[in-house]
């Protein structure tokens, strides 16, 4: 499993990437700052287990117009 | 028009028009001058809606003296916060420059319900560019300025519905629409001293608001008091096939007090830690008044369970998509905010996996918040740890992660509904609030604790004193 720092380096080269252009060096340097709160609270999250059957709290509805 | 209505309650309001004692058309007209004489002073409005405003007076007026009487809200001026569509040419400009001659060609449902009770729209009000969800860290975020506190007008008013707060609190409008993503209707509710009730996710239609937050986004109302806001959400819930997530739950405002009534209440265990010590006093006293019709149990409730993470990562990810052409196309960088101009493109990162993560730990954390609060009437808290922020104060976003805010979590993830009212006064001479938060569904539990506790106090009978009309 890669470390934080890794994940935040990986992700952050994926904002570079597609945004970059648009972003000063400083910028970038906040847009780190916002990865880093992202990956932690991702990493708190997977500290609370989830069985398979934990669906996710929305419900899809398959879509039918109403016929008139 | 008599300037002694101006704070006056919804009901009392309502009242002297049904019965004639007052005009719609002049207290239309009270409103109107004092949102464009007093508007500018706290950044309050972004659009007054004058020529709409005096065609519905009009209308009101003609109605009742023919003897069609509507209800309670019939006649009665208000604002709305500026991210919900309203035809006509009315712009709405999502508080934010890149938007700021946005029109639609039709109004908002929960503009549409209003219209339909009499209701007399007088002004879009100020809000936080695009609700906070770029991430701003302090005041200055808005088209229109940052929001003036009407309390101390070194101080902030939001957000993010900062012109909802502040319009009420100083006398520009009885009432007003907000939107509450994770915060922003009580927070302005706290921080400008008057009552502003967060429904039900799905309780009120999103039809028409910006979205922020699909699965989060709730519109309600800030009054004076929370009777008035009862009266509100009774006109603005209900289903509407417009919004999916609307519920076909029926809604009926139970205004009537059972005579001796007592409440089970619950305190989570440390809620009020770390907030400011006026904060804490002011909570312990409400507590002790509350005691006169209340239970209060210490509780606990999902303890060292990652709420904020949960809850703001649901954000995040909703909030990226909502807004990804607008960041792919390089427009936030026209906001006012430096701190908005790239606060969105770190959440463009945000991995699909952690999304749905979220959205099943959502599940863990709404079944066990049930559970808890299945023994209480209500869970009850300060409405923030501190009283306004100064004007020029850098704070924790709650988007970015601010200091821990469970009730905040777990209201807005699980989609609970919550009141703030006013219970004194802290620092700088600045509200604080108390917040009353219930189970799914149970908005009429939390205003009847709420109003039990305005009738012990007066806090919410209390003005700024900047905004008492001169007669």
């Amino acid at each position: 499993m890669s470390t934080a720092e890794d994940r935040i380096g990986t992700l952050l080269d994926l904002v570079r990437e597609r945004y970059g252009s648009g972003l000063s060096p400083e910028e970038l340097e906040h847009v780190r700052t916002g990865v880093e709160r992202l990956v932690e609270a991702a990493d708190a999250m997977r500290l609370v287990p989830l069985n398979n059957s934990d669906e996710p709290l929305a419900t899809f509805v398959p879509h039918r117009a109403r016929e008139v | 028009m008599a300037s002694e209505h101006v704070f006056l309650p919804i009901r009392q309001l309502g009242h002297l028009i049904r019965d004639k004692h007052i005009s719609p058309v002049e207290l239309a007209e009270t409103f109107l001058d004092r949102l464009e004489s007093l508007g500018p002073e706290y950044n309050a409005v972004v659009t007054v809606t004058r020529d709409r405003a005096m065609r519905q007076a009009r209308n009101a007026e003609r109605e009742i003296l023919s003897g069609q009487y509507k209800g309670p809200l019939h006649g009665i001026p208000f604002g709305a916060k500026d991210l919900l569509a309203t035809s006509e040419g009315i712009p709405t400009t999502w508080g934010a420059i890149p938007y700021r001659d946005q029109t639609f060609d039709y109004d908002a449902t929960v503009l549409q319900k209003l219209e339909e009770s009499g209701a007399i729209l007088t002004a879009k009000l100020a809000m936080v560019e695009l609700a906070g969800g770029m991430g701003y860290r302090q005041p200055n975020a808005s088209i229109t300025g940052p929001g003036i506190n009407p309390w101390n007008k070194d101080a902030w008013s939001g957000g993010s519905s900062s012109g909802s707060g502040s319009s009420v609190a100083a006398g520009l409008v009885p009432f007003a629409i907000g939107s509450e993503t994770f915060g922003s209707i009580l927070s302005p509710a706290g921080n400008c001293g008057v009552a502003g009730l967060r429904p039900t996710y799905g309780r009120v239609s999103r039809y028409g608001a910006m979205a922020l937050s699909w699965t989060l986004d709730k519109l309600g109302p800030l009054c004076l008091t929370a009777d008035d806001c009862g009266l509100v959400l009774n006109t603005i819930a209900g289903y509407d096939p417009n919004d999916p997530s609307t519920t076909k739950e029926p809604y009926q405002y139970e205004a009537s007090d059972l005579p001796g009534q007592r409440f089970r209440l619950g305190v989570i265990k440390g809620v009020a830690d770390g907030a400011d010590e006026e904060v804490q006093a002011n909570f312990r006293e409400s507590l002790r008044v509350l005691g006169q019709v209340a239970s209060i149990d210490e509780v606990e409730m999902l303890e060292g369970f990652p709420s904020g993470e949960v809850t703001r990562t649901i954000l995040n990810a909703e909030a990226a998509s909502a807004f990804e052409d607008f960041l792919e196309t390089g427009r936030a960088s026209e906001l006012t905010a430096p701190e908005d101009r790239y606060g969105g493109y770190a959440r463009m990162s945000l991995l699909a996996t952690d999304y749905i993560r979220a959205l099943r730990l959502r599940g863990l954390m709404a079944r066990e918040a049930d559970r808890v609060m299945s023994r209480y009437d209500v869970l009850v808290a300060p409405s923030r740890a501190t009283v306004a922020s100064a004007l020029d104060q850098e704070f924790r976003s709650v988007a970015g992660g601010g200091a821990p805010d469970v009730m905040g979590a777990v209201g807005n993830g699980a989609g609970l509904p919550a009141i703030s009212v006013p219970n004194g006064f802290g620092a700088r001479g600045l509200p604080t609030g108390i917040q009353f938060m219930g189970r799914v569904y149970e908005e009429n539990k939390v205003l009847a604790v709420a109003r039990a506790y305005q009738s012990l106090t007066d806090w919410h009978q209390r003005h700024p004193p900047d905004a008492m009309p001169k007669n």
